[in-house]
């Protein structure tokens, strides 16, 4: 396979209904179903299962769907071990149901059918700004539109999915899925607009005046974190939000060096060793703590660990050596003070974890000393009126999941916050009514 | 060295290298297909129907059903008898019979007239063939003188038997409908008209699903369906209760039986043996996975002989027949409860939703802990929860308590089934 497509290729392959059909056999349909109480987001896999075990597709497409419009997109991105299939009672017989994978089959399933759960609702009330068509966003956008807002998302990008367009590979996220989805939300009445950064093309104080009455923060980690050591502006250095970024958008068309240093053990680092090893050549993870300690997704280690990415755990990189101004290798330095090391490499990608923007150019809102904003956690209302945040810029970059259930706190917030409002304001209505009648 | 008993046994005076057989179906049609029968190790084929009818098939002729998540359980199948030449099969069966002196060949007929079934009788026995079984119980014929309709018709199973034996110094086998209420009664005809033994059952009649498109059953054929035979693992209970019922008739003492219906297993073929069947005859598990399951039905069974100290299948044939009884003679006087090893236990709770909405309420769950509790109170021993209960022996029959009205003694309860 050329290498671009198999950059481009989803890596895990699908259920059929067959397959989909065995795997939901080995479910137990436990009586209190720990896996539904295991997801972040509110999805109920013990009953989306049982659909499929009786052959319901489209009864699971709907149970899914109903509570998380990114459902294809967490198909493919959660991290399962750690939620519902950790909760999962079969393993103690044997292994986990496939959790991710069913879900994966019941929404390939309502796309290959061209069925549709949600119907849009018209949008009879306040209008309501989301800024950032990450995760988030698209949650809140999505449940706020179909309680009847007019919701219109600002995006400084030229493409909706944040990291989801902007970050996670394609064989692991295609963007197909991605597209279908911020499709869905389009459906449904949410309004883009791209390119537009608010606070810089266009301020909250136009957009008030435009009508708008509640805002959404969702702006995720955009700053790439880079250490500060000798070395680290020789060409050849990058970060994953940079790299990444350019690779996906563009399918593939990036430079990828043929020895490349990846600095990190999360999901971004993960993604960055993939990319590079599926477009490039020798790819090395070099990651400060052991193997264990990573935090990566360990289904998604275990893909970078088979395609043949090498890992250098619990080395610190301490120096990026050059030669006429490009790095031509690395020095690491072991956990143990003592042990040093030097890899020969012609480009090092941090991926060691971003850093919020300025919310504050936005709006006057109170962040914490990690630049993160600080919300009410039941609401996700800042400390301006009007104004609510969640996802990454609140809880420092989490899963996917996390900001789905977070999008959908938020938009539970915005609701209750608007429905106030026009109740007082009906209520001041009235009084003045009231008032006149009197005069 | 893998381990082999004897497992040999005389069938209607015929020695069989094994219980093994081939039924009369598509899976031995042809010279080529029964030699590869034989050389995989079966001990006997009873050859694809012969007469001198020759049906027009219809395209497709199958259906099965699926459970979801398994592979299929029941079979459905439109075909008749062979639909080749009758010179054609007699003279493969000759090459056969030639060919494999040691192995057992069944020619099965089926006449559309007494003149007929004669004919076949004197024709089949003249290729060398072993033993003859009259084919009274195809329940898809295209013509109503022939298969289940004759095998529901007394008068004509005992007349057709009588002309059947009157040909030929060969046994007889009559296979059976079990589209019939009682099948001893028809067994009882055809042991009468002269036949030496009874193969039973044949397909039951049936419809296997409809088509949600074109409101119509499947297999479609051009638009329309039929009701035909039923096979594969989802008959088994029905022709072991046929096979039962024959074996415990006082008129049939002794008539040997040949067991069909659902077969997979070497366990499967030893229950048939159970009931009284000397040999076994499969189809639609060779058609649903090859020739090659025979394998391990002869490894299986050699095995299970070896750890009960068997040395011969006619140490067991009917020794579970004594222990089938009437429903009013089962002891009724004491209830076993269910007994949960807490330690097995996964925590699903299936138990529990079943004895709730199947049983009588007597589980309760303890939520912190994902644990049944039993309720002595409420639970009658109906043995629901070890039936449901997903892991190997985790819920078990356990303590036995007699009602006030039973007199406390030894009882003897066997435990669930093993896998």
């Amino acid at each position: 396979m050329e290498k671009k497509e198999k950059y481009l290729k989803e890596v895990e392959a699908p259920f059929t209904a067959i397959t989909a059909m065995e795997e939901a056999t080995r479910c137990l349909l436990c009586h209190d179903a720990p896996c539904s109480k295991g997801c972040p987001a509110g999805t109920d896999p013990g009953k989306f299962i049982r659909s499929i075990r009786f052959r319901n597709f489209k009864g699971a497409a709907e149970t899914i769907r109903e509570n998380n419009i990114l459902g294809g997109v967490c198909a493919r991105v959660c991290p399962y071990d750690k939620t519902c299939e950790e909760a999962c009672s079969r393993t103690g017989i044997d292994k986990p149901i496939e959790i991710g994978r069913l879900q994966r089959f019941a929404t390939d399933f309502e796309k290959a059918t061209g069925f549709k759960v949600l119907d849009p609702v018209e949008a009879t009330k306040e209008k309501v700004a989301i800024v950032g068509a990450g995760p988030a966003g698209l949650a809140v956008a999505a449940k706020l539109a179909l309680k009847g807002y007019a919701v219109t998302i600002f995006e400084e990008k030229p493409e909706a999915g944040g990291v989801l367009t902007y970050g996670i590979v394609p064989s692991r996220l295609p963007q197909e899925v991605v597209n279908d989805e911020v499709q869905y939300i389009k459906d449904l009445g949410v309004n883009f607009v791209f390119n537009c950064k608010v606070g810089k093309d266009v301020t909250v104080d136009e957009l008030k005046e435009q009508g708008f009455q509640a805002f959404f923060l969702g702006i995720g980690m955009q700053l790439p974190k880079v250490l500060d050591i000798p070395g680290s502006d020789l060409e050849g250095v990058t970060n994953a939000v940079e790299f990444l970024g350019t690779a996906k958008p563009s399918k593939g068309e990036v430079q990828v060096g043929q020895h490349v240093i990846v600095i990190g053990g999360g999901d971004v680092a993960m993604d960055s060793a993939t990319t590079a090893k599926e477009l490039g050549n020798r790819v090395t993870v070099l990651y400060r703590r052991s193997m264990l300690e990573m935090p990566a997704n360990r289904k998604e280690l275990k893909h970078v660990q088979d395609i043949g990415v090498h890992f250098i755990p619990e080395f610190n990189m301490i120096e990026i050596l050059g030669e006429n101004g490009k790095v031509c290798a690395v020095k690491g330095l072991g956990r143990d003070g003592e042990s040093t090391i030097e890899l020969k490499a012609d480009m090092v990608i941090f991926s060691i974890g971003q850093e919020a923007e300025a919310v504050t150019e936005i709006a006057d809102i109170a962040i914490n000393d990690k630049k993160l904003v600080v919300v009410d956690e039941n609401t996700c209302k800042t400390n301006v009126d009007g104004f609510f945040a969640a996802g990454d810029i609140v809880n420092g970059g989490k899963t996917v999941v996390e900001a789905v259930a977070a999008g959908k706190a938020a938009a539970e917030g915005i609701d209750q916050y608007l429905t106030a409002l026009r109740e007082m304001k009906a209520t001041g209505a009235e009084v003045a009514v009231e008032k006149e009648g009197v005069k | 060295m893998a381990r082999r008993k004897d497992l040999s046994i005389e069938f209607c005076g015929v020695k069989c290298e094994n219980p093994f057989f081939l039924s009369s179906s598509p899976v031995g049609s042809n010279y080529d297909m029964c030699k590869k029968a034989f050389d995989e190790g079966w001990g006997g084929i009873v050859y694809k129907t012969v007469g001198y009818w020759i049906p027009n098939e219809c395209s497709p002729r199958f259906d099965a059903t699926r459970k979801e998540g398994a592979p299929f359980i029941g079979f459905k199948n439109m075909e008749m008898i062979s639909d080749k030449p009758t010179e054609k099969n007699l003279e493969m069966m000759y090459q056969l019979k030639k060919n494999y002196p040691d192995k057992v060949l069944v020619a099965s007929i089926m006449g559309e007239n007494e003149e007929e079934w004669k004919k076949l009788s004197k024709a089949v026995t003249e290729t060398g063939a072993d033993i003859i079984e009259c084919n009274f119980s195809c329940p898809q014929m295209t013509t109503s003188s022939m298969g289940s309709d004759v095998g529901t018709n007394m008068e004509l199973v005992e007349r057709y038997s009588k002309a059947v034996s009157s040909m030929t110094h060969l046994p007889v086998l009559a296979k059976m409908t079990p589209n019939i209420t009682l099948m001893e009664v028809a067994a009882r005809a055809a042991i009468k008209g002269g036949a030496t033994g009874i193969a039973a059952i044949n397909t039951i009649k049936s419809i296997t699903e409809i088509d949600l498109e074109n409101f119509t059953a499947l297999p479609i054929v051009n638009g329309k369906s039929s009701i035909s035979g039923y096979s594969g693992k989802a008959v088994k209970p029905i022709a072991l209760r046929f096979i039962a019922q024959m074996a415990n008739d006082p008129a049939l003492k002794g008539i040997p039986i040949s067991g069909i219906g659902g077969i997979e297993t070497w366990q499967d073929a030893l229950e048939f043996m159970l009931l009284g069947s000397k040999n076994i005859q499969v189809t639609t598990a060779i058609m649903q996975y090859g020739y090659r399951i025979v394998e391990d039905m002869i490894s299986g069974l050699s095995y299970w002989m070896e750890e009960k100290g068997i040395n011969s299948l006619d140490e067991i044939i009917g020794k579970a027949l004594p222990n089938i009884i009437p429903a009013d003679e089962i002891d009724r006087d004491f209830k076993v409860y269910p007994k949960y090893d807490h330690d097995k236990c996964v925590g699903c709770g299936r138990c529990y939703v079943s004895c709730y909405d199947g049983g009588h309420q007597a589980i309760k769950w303890d939520e912190d802990n994902r644990k049944p509790v039993l309720d002595e109170e409420k639970c009658v021993g109906c043995g629901l929860c070890w039936i449901v209960c997903p892991i190997e022996n985790c819920v078990t029959p356990g303590e036995r308590k007699f009602h006030s009205f039973g007199t406390p003694r030894d009882i003897n309860v066997i435990a669930k089934k093993a896998l």
